[in-house]
């Protein structure tokens, strides 16, 4: 038989937003547990490394700063692509948040009063903290923010925040259930009931019924072959949701891409590098920012810098590796021993480790690559999702949409805790009124098709390699849905993924698919990752402008008369491309859709009539 | 593994604490007795005559006679503390011993150098301090004729070279369990620990000697 | 680099009947910054898709990845092949339950020793989200972190000779995750109470300066200080509190 566990609140994903929203829950005296496929700690929240934003304005650099600012940095940067109610509660929220988070625990870097330097563009220049502010959380630079506003640990802001949480939630008696993967999501066509699991130890199916359940599983980007995401980033969450048939994800093709991923593992290295004053640097170590984006140079947002990087690389100013491709320098050589060594420890590692270099006196070699998903499960402002009720969404698995087309740096870390704060509230407020009733017809349903699948992957005549297929997806994202996109590409994109899912239907395992067999588990998700990818290439081929992240090269303007707009893809069973509608992106504006300020491009105003 | 059992109820007692610090404190003590007693015994280095002096020294005060006993009891006190952590399990031998094999890791091999010397010190020390004891007063006579038949030589030579390990490893450990030998001197600690094992093993070997081809 | 590898992995599959614990090898060769990442990716993707292990971030700082490399626990994720002979030995992290081939359950034993220390800052204020939050010394704020930068990956275990000795023994990764409780002021507990913890011979007492844990951590954690700090620490409160064990007993 397969094991049933009840509980009140299933979070899906034990990360910052899925341990946030269980505390709230269980402070609340509900029963809590959070599923996850690694130990809770090792979850992707803890390789974030530069910060989280919240307009708190201790240090100089970020006095006078307010949410007002934040908000407006925040809308710029989605290239008003996001939703603003949202993003003012967001940004409302977020000090309160970092002031909870160093109550519970995290060492944030504090304000040290009186003279310092910082570098900016290469340049080392003075400043006075207050010595009244002394002892106060301080923050550091970021691209795309008109202030200093990321708080941060060292650069282990992630790790240190995950681990404050995470001990937060044991003491708060959440439960977490690890190495256990979400593979089904069961529902009854109106309500969601909870998933069914496969146990990552034994292999086992297992199903947790729950009055609610929370998709908190965080990006997606194995999807691409190049991220810096870590290799459980599949979006379980997100594509047990589409299955549904019923729950959108929201922007899907809203990829963000990180101008700084070390060649050629693709290992991040933090924006806090440029934003302490590192600089960008082409084969004849000039430093070419400043010669596209005046103003900000290289702190311009993350998708302006990583278009300008292969511009220039396109202009031929590339350094030729020895990894068939073209990458650029990041110089933090002048930023001196002791910042680097302190606040840009896990840099310095990760530049020991794996590139065998000393940044200290060597220069980093960088691209942009696949870093951060936008788009995912849509929810209100209050995180439940479109489509069912009793599941919700939190973190960067959800669409919640504070991002729009492109996200702040240390804007979606700050995220997940205040939407696990808010969302947190709201279900309790749902947890209060609900009643559960599970309709053992509709779960056993659920269970046998799972066992099917399995026992047709372990029994059946497929023949397809399961690993083969993924990299084919992999490789048909990155060559047509990358940071430049087109018509031509994108439907060869399209039609790749359409082969790949056909093809998906034979897969065979060459292995005996025994206990926590990894074939297996890859077999069970590729289908979802497929559908996922589609949704991403098919929502980038039909959204015909460029916003934020989203660089058509034949729809260079951005048009807000047309696509001001969040695209919502739905699938329906048995299809082979995704549905897509469309909804405003915003339902009210507080910021009117105007210039970023950055990035240049030409905007199709909404007034604008058809031409 | 015990996260397979509920959690065990903690007792506020200081007895590991009392017993540590007893384990450390005996150690000590039994080194400066060790450092003192390499020395009297070199004093044969200045001839038979200095030697017996000592000794009689010693005797006359009582020092040996009491001294000897107290020293036994320290000894045996040590040797209880210290057994608290030496594996008698062969399971648990096993598995050390296939770690240490592993890990190809110093400080742990050192650690089974000083559990093992330990054994053989309780062992040969008591044996020592029997026929030491029984059989006063000291005298450089008795000393030389133990060290011209065979097997005393063997004894001794096997002996002192076990001493002198874990002596100077016994010193290196308190230092670190402690924290006064950090990750800042260790190295330097370390360098220490082997010239005092070399020195101790160097002095006792020449009183040896000396014994050995003192005519009396 | 024209190596070639040879890989011997340590296979057993405790859910197959069939399966015994044995060495398997495994050939491969080697390219330019290849870590062991890449390479056991690449002999599941190409020779053997059953092998279980473990990666997460491939960046070292999960913590997800330790295994045993050579007779060394480390990150296997951060370790250059070019830093290896060609021959590879790896076996799974030992003290902690074996899942399958190189993955062991590191997860469970740190859940329950964050439990049993107590992992979390202990006070007795409440949160206003009005106020402005309580100042701290940005020196102290750095020392914290110093120590909370444990992955909590296990290899100071694995490398712990008390540890493979006696299975309830706390370890490094708890020492010092209490010493940086100690360290941070806005911890209420008391000395007492940390005694309490660790004051025993499944906690500090019970370390015999090994230092194993200090030569593996691979985020080089200041261990061996710590432990000596928090030794005498409490050492020093056992004596002076000699009498009253009488009364909380
Ligand atoms: C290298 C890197 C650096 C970053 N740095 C920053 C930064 O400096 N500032 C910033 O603001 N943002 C940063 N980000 C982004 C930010 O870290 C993430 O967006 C955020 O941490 C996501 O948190 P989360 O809680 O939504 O998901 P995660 O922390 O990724 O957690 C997902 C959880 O879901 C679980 N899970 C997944 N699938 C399943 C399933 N099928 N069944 C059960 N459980 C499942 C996982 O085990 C995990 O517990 C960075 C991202 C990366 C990749
Ligand atoms: C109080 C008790 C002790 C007395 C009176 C004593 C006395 C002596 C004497 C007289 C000798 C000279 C050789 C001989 O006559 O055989 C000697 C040698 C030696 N003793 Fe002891 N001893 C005592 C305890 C110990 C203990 C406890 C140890 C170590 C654990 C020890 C270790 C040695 C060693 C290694 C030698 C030989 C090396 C050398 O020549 O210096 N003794 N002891
Ligand atoms: C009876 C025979 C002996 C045995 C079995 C023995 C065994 C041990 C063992 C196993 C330890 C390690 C304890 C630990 O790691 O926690 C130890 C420590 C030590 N021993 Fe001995 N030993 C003996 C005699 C001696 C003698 C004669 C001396 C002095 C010369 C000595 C000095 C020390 C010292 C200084 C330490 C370190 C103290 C500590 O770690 O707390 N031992 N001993
Ligand atoms: S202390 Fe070091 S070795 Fe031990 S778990 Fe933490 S990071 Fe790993
Ligand atoms: S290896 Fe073990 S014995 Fe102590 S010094 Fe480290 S915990
Ligand atoms: S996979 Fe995260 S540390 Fe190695």
């Amino acid at each position: 038989m397969v094991e049933t566990i009840y509980t009140d609140l299933l979070c899906l994903g034990a990360g910052l937003a899925g341990e946030r929203v269980a505390i709230e829950a269980a402070g609340a005296g509900f029963d809590v547990i959070c599923l996850s496929i690694v130990h809770s700690k090792r979850s992707h929240s803890s390789a974030a490394q530069g910060g989280m934003q919240a307009a708190l304005g201790n240090s100089v650099m970020g006095e006078g700063d307010s949410p007002d600012i934040h908000f407006q940095d925040t809308v710029k940067g989605s290239d008003w692509g996001c939703d603003q109610e949202v993003a003012r509660i967001f940004v409302d929220t977020a000090p309160i948040v970092m002031r909870e988070l160093a109550y519970w625990g995290v060492p944030w870097n504090r304000v040290v009063g009186g003279k310092g330097s910082y570098y900016k563009g290469g340049q080392k220049f003075e400043k006075v903290e207050d010595a009244a502010k002394e002892g106060l959380i301080t923050s550091r630079n970021f691209g795309g923010t008109a202030k200093w506003r990321t708080c941060y640990t060292s650069d282990g802001t992630g790790h240190a925040v995950l681990y404050t949480m995470d001990n937060r939630a044991t003491q708060m008696g959440v439960k977490v259930h690890d190495r256990i993967e979400a593979i089904a999501m069961i529902h009854d066509g109106e309500t969601c009931q909870g998933v069914v699991a496969r146990c990552l130890r034994t292999g086992k199916l297992r199903v947790y019924l729950a009055k609610a359940t929370l998709v908190a599983t965080g990006g997606y980007g194995r999807i691409y072959k190049n991220t810096t995401n870590a290799v459980i980033c599949e979006g379980g969450g997100q594509s047990i949701a589409l299955d549904t048939g019923l729950v959108p994800l929201g922007n899907m093709e809203a990829i963000q891409f990180h101008p700084t991923g070390i060649v050629p593992t693709d290992i991040l290295v933090t924006e806090g590098c440029r934003g302490d004053g590192g600089t960008l640097l082409d084969k004849n170590e000039d430093r070419f920012m400043p010669q596209y984006e005046p103003e900000k140079a290289e702190l311009a947002s993350r998708d302006v810098v990583s278009r300008r990087m292969i511009e220039h690389i396109r202009k031929g100013f590339g350094v030729k590796n020895s990894y068939g491709d073209d990458n650029l320098w990041l110089d933090i050589r002048h930023l001196g021993e002791a910042h680097i060594r302190t606040k840009l420890r896990e840099v310095d590692e990760i530049c020991q480790n794996f590139l065998g270099i000393d940044p200290l006196h060597q220069l980093i070699p960088v691209r942009p690559t696949h870093h951060y998903s936008m788009g995912g499960v849509r929810t209100n402002k209050d995180g439940a999702a479109y489509g069912l009720k009793g599941l919700f969404a939190a973190g960067e698995a959800a669409c919640w949409d504070l991002h729009g087309f492109n996200r702040l740096g240390g804007n979606s870390l700050a995220e997940t805790v205040v939407a696990g704060k808010i969302i947190g509230g709201k279900v309790v407020e749902y947890l209060k009124g609900a009643s559960a009733t599970f309709n053992t017809a509709i779960v056993d349903g659920f269970i046998k098709k799972e066992q099917a699948r399995i026992s047709a992957l372990i029994h059946g005549s497929g023949k397809e390699n399961v690993f083969e297929l993924r990299t084919m997806m992999q490789d048909a994202l990155m060559a047509g849905v990358g940071i430049f996109r087109n018509e031509k590409d994108l439907e060869k994109a399209v039609r790749t993924i359409q082969e790949v899912q056909e093809r998906a239907k034979n897969i065979g395992l060459k292995s005996n698919g025994l206990g926590a067999n990894p074939e297996l588990g890859l077999a069970l998700k590729l289908p979802g990752m497929v559908r996922l990818a589609q949704c991403v290439a098919y929502g980038a081929l039909q959204r015909r402008e460029s916003r934020g992240c989203h660089a058509r090269e034949d729809y260079p303007a951005r048009n807000d008369r047309d696509w001001l707009t969040r695209t919502l893809a739905t699938w329906d069973e048995g299809a082979d491309l995704p549905t897509l509608n469309y909804e405003a992106a915003t339902p009210t504006f507080e910021l009117p859709p105007g210039e970023r300020g950055y990035g240049g491009g030409k905007i199709i105003s909404a007034d604008e009539s058809e031409a | 593994m015990w996260n397979d059992t509920t959690m065990y109820v903690q007792s506020p007692a200081k007895t590991s604490a009392v017993l540590d610090w007893l384990e450390v404190l005996s150690g000590a003590g039994l080194v400066l007795f060790i450092l003192g007693h390499s020395l009297f015994v070199a004093s044969v280095l200045f001839g038979a005559a200095t030697f017996d002096g000592l000794a009689g020294f010693f005797e006359s005060t009582g020092l040996a006679q009491v001294g000897g006993p107290l020293i036994g009891s320290v000894f045996l006190l040590h040797f209880i503390l210290a057994a608290r952590k030496i594996p008698f399990r062969t399971e648990q031998q096993k598995t050390l011993w296939a770690h240490a094999r592993l890990m190809r890791h110093e400080d742990t091999w050192l650690w089974l150098v000083q559990a093992i010397t330990g054994m053989l010190i309780l062992f040969m020390g008591s044996i020592h301090m029997w026929i030491i004891l029984n059989d006063l007063p000291i005298t450089a006579t008795k000393s030389v004729a133990l060290a011209h038949s065979g097997l005393w030589l063997w004894f001794y030579l096997v002996f002192l070279f076990c001493v002198a390990m874990h002596v100077a490893s016994g010193i290196y450990r308190a230092g670190v369990k402690w924290g006064y030998i950090r990750r800042d001197n260790r190295a330097k600690a370390k360098k220490a620990l082997y010239i005092l094992a070399g020195a101790l093993v160097f002095l006792d070997l020449v009183s040896l000697i000396r014994f050995y081809f003192l005519s009396v | 680099m024209d190596r070639m590898l040879t890989i011997h992995v340590f296979r057993y599959n405790p859910q197959d009947p069939d399966s015994t614990p044995h060495m398997q090898s495994y050939y491969i060769d080697e390219t330019e910054s290849m870590t062991l990442f890449i390479v056991l990716n690449r002999i599941r993707e190409e020779q053997d898709p059953s092998l279980q292990f473990d990666f997460c971030c491939r960046a070292g700082i999960c913590g997800q990845c330790a295994m045993v490399i050579n007779g060394r626990p480390n990150l296997a994720c951060k370790t250059k092949t070019k830093d290896l002979p060609s021959q590879i030995t790896l076996l799974p992290l030992p003290f902690f339950k074996l899942i399958g081939d190189l993955s062991v359950d590191t997860g469970t034993w740190f859940r329950e020793m964050n439990t049993r220390v107590e992992s979390w800052i202990h006070t007795q204020k409440e949160f206003d989200p009005a106020a402005e939050e309580e100042r701290m010394d940005n020196d102290t704020a750095e020392k914290i972190y110093e120590l909370d930068r444990c992955v909590e990956c296990g290899c100071c275990l694995a490398a712990c000779g008390t540890a493979r000795m006696r299975e309830d023994f706390l370890g490094a990764a708890a020492l010092n995750r209490i010493a940086r409780f100690v360290l941070d002021p806005r911890d209420q507990r008391q000395e007492k109470d940390f005694f309490e913890i660790i004051g025993n011979d499944q906690g500090i007492f019970g370390c015999m300066g090994l230092l194993g844990c200090e030569d593996v951590c691979p985020k080089n954690l200041p261990l061996q200080d710590q432990l000596g700090y928090l030794r005498r620490k409490m050492g020093i409160y056992a004596l002076k509190n000699l009498r009253s064990t009488k009364k909380t007993c």
